[in-house]
């Protein structure tokens, strides 16, 4: 599954340009593919062409916030990763930066360099799950859908059979379009697939 | 306090034989003895009470002060009459309204010049008493006193000129003057003044006169002393409301001058950490890829990419005294928030047949956090622990750790997941749930850490202690 998706890029949005193209440098220094960008439209642009994996973004930015730009964004496209950063860090923004606006860290400017390492890190691993877990529910009807999520929880075909109220017979049908359709072989592999550890 | 003077008056008139016993009119001269004490209670009742409902300058010292005294003496004498109206003694043969308003006007005067007189004398020198001070220099102005008895003088000059002009004593001048010291200078001087007036007048009033006569220079003593009394206590509380007014508006300029002072040092500490935040990465990236030239080198590169660190640091500092804006922080127990979060999971925990072991922490761990906020932590957490070992045990205790509080949520690990984890240990593995404990718990200055024990996997939030409530 690795040799199909593109490399996985990270891009850096602040609305200094310089710093934006520090973060960048020291990003590639760490091994990431990294393109810099000083307005959310030029980012906007270069995504719909090749979407990134993880963002880091400041959140003051003049006209547009990083937080109503990530919500935007993830409207298109729910899985990208977000990190973000800040100097003027409060309380109620650190914890609406992960709680409401799906960011991975909260960084304070100036930037502790492991702590943006380890979080960029863990936005590419969380994105490369979140996308393959969409390629593989995008193909399912709403109904395989359910059943696969009751499924990957735990439930037996009966207890499926009789939250969905339809027969166990219907349930056994929707299972087998289910792993023809993901190309796995039995239930460990569908849990798996949930975790997106294909 | 005016029953306990009451008694007082009584028991020495008694004791003195004022108060004759045996007489048949006993209830009317104790009465007669009550009423003065009953007067000005009444009157520094309801001095009291204008001073407690009413606001503005009157209500300042020593405005009250001025009115009871005013108010007690006139009091006193208005309730002579109703009382002689009530209990007829058995001897009044010349029942002549003059000379009941004229006793009763030498009564006020009397009254009046007795409390004015005595009273703020008593008043000094209780206080030099119970504030024992350095005595205050004489620092009456020359100049101011010798205006004070120009004035006076003027007015006595007036006052003689109309008497020998043959129309009697006059004291209206003496108002003027009373007025015109009492206003410019205050109390003090009022007091004196009310001293000179009272020495000059009243021997007169005692002379041979016609009996309207001196009703109408007791009635005109009477406003005098009321006026100079009235217009040095006015006087004394203006000045009082001047200065409150004056501390206020210090205040105020003061705490005006500290916002805009916030404000700009967190502006300024937004502006520094921008470009500090280049140049320190760019110094750490120096510092690693100069390493291998020469010392000289090295050492310069070492030297910028440490004072630029220096400064991060103190950026950050800095931002934690003046910048910490937004969501409000209460002191709140530690204990309180644990019972919280065990209430919120416990539908999770009995779906999950999981039990909870809540080590109650000692009442005075106080933590000063958003309440919501670091329960919501704590809530995160137990969830974690609660789906990671069900049908097994969670606990959650916390306990003091030098300046701060240890809150532990432990769980056994279970086997088939300690194994997955094993496997997925290349995933740097903190969930979306353990970085908002994580995000919360830094916001509140403190730090989150894994610590498992054997097959115990444990998380350890440490906060930093709250000072004991005020």
């Amino acid at each position: 599954m690795t040799q199909s998706s593109p490399i996985a890029t990270v891009a850096v949005l602040d609305d200094d340009a310089d710093l934006a193209q520090s973060i960048a440098r020291l990003l590639i220094r760490h091994g990431h593919h990294t393109a810099a960008f000083c307005a959310p439209e030029l980012l906007l642009a270069a995504h719909t062409a090749s979407p990134f994996a993880c963002i880091v973004s400041d959140i003051q930015m003049g006209e547009i916030d990083g937080f109503s730009f990530a919500e935007d964004l993830r409207r298109h496209d729910p899985g990208v990763a977000f990190v973000f950063m800040t100097a003027w860090p409060t309380t109620a923004h650190a914890v609406d930066a992960v709680r409401r606006h799906g960011g991975l860290d909260y960084l304070e400017k100036p930037i502790a360099e492991p702590r943006l390492a380890a979080a960029v890190l863990e936005g590419l691993a969380w994105s490369l799950r979140e996308r393959r877990i969409q390629a593989v529910s995008a193909s399912f009807t709403r109904r395989e859908r359910e059943v696969y999520e009751l499924l990957v929880l735990g439930h037996s075909n009966k207890e499926i059979a009789d939250r969905l109220a339809i027969s166990i017979r219907t349930v056994e049908d929707h299972r087998a379009a289910i792993v023809t359709k993901t190309r796995t072989n039995g239930l460990a592999q569908l849990v798996a697939l949930s975790r997106g550890e294909a | 306090m005016t029953p306990w003077l009451m008694v007082t008056e009584l028991a020495a008139d008694l004791a003195t034989g004022t108060l004759p016993l045996s007489d048949l009119t006993l209830l009317g001269d104790a009465l007669g003895v009550c009423r003065p004490a009953l007067g000005c209670g009444i009157a520094v009742a309801g001095a009291q009470w204008i001073a407690r409902r009413a606001s503005g300058p009157l209500t300042l010292p020593p405005m009250p002060f001025g009115m009871a005294a005013v108010a007690g003496p006139a009091l006193n004498a208005l309730l002579v009459l109703p009382m002689e109206v009530l209990l007829p003694r058995s001897a009044l043969p010349h029942n002549i309204m003059a000379d009941i308003v004229i006793s009763l006007t030498g009564l006020a005067v009397g009254d009046l010049l007795g409390v004015l007189v005595l009273a703020p004398a008593l008043l000094w020198v209780a206080d030099a008493i119970s504030q024992p001070r350095m005595p205050r220099r004489a620092s009456v102005a020359v100049r101011a006193l010798f205006e004070d008895l120009l004035v006076m003088a003027a007015c006595l000059l007036l006052t003689h000129l109309l008497w020998r002009a043959g129309l009697g004593v006059q004291p209206m001048p003496m108002l003027l003057a009373g007025a015109w010291i009492g206003l410019r200078r205050g109390r003090t001087s009022a007091w004196f003044a009310i001293l000179i007036e009272m020495l000059l007048f009243l021997p007169y009033s005692a002379g041979n006169l016609t009996d309207d006569a001196r009703l109408e220079l007791h009635l005109g003593i009477a406003a005098v002393v009321l006026v100079t009394w009235l217009a040095g206590s006015f006087a004394d509380a203006q000045a009082t409301a001047k200065k409150q007014l004056e501390r206020r508006n210090r205040m105020l300029f003061q705490a005006e001058r500290l916002k805009t002072l916030r404000g700009m040092s967190v502006a300024v500490i937004h502006e520094i950490s921008q470009p500090l935040s280049t140049l320190a990465i760019e110094a750490a990236h120096l510092r690693d890829v100069t390493s291998g030239l020469g010392p000289d080198i090295v050492q310069s590169v070492e030297l910028v990419d440490r004072k630029a660190q220096i400064l991060a640091e103190l950026v950050r500092t800095l931002r934690r005294f003046g910048g910490r804006a937004g969501a409000e922080t209460t002191i709140l127990s530690v204990g309180v928030l644990m019972e919280a979060a065990r209430q919120i999971v416990a539908p999770e925990l009995r779906a999950q047949s999981c039990r909870l072991a809540l080590i109650d922490p000692s009442p005075d761990l106080m933590v000063e956090a958003q309440e919501i906020e670091l329960t919501q932590a704590l809530v995160n957490l137990l969830r974690n622990a609660i789906a990671a070992s069900p049908h097994k045990s969670v606990r959650l205790r916390a306990k003091r750790s030098g300046n701060c509080v240890e809150i532990n949520v432990t769980n056994v690990l279970d086997e088939i997941r300690l194994a997955g984890d094993m496997g997925m240990s290349t995933r740097s593995g903190m969930g979306i749930g353990l970085i908002i404990v994580r995000t919360i718990v830094e916001a509140h200055g403190g730090t989150l850490i894994r610590d498992d024990m054997g097959d115990l996997a444990r998380f350890v939030i440490s906060l930093p202690l709250a000072g004991p409530l005020p």
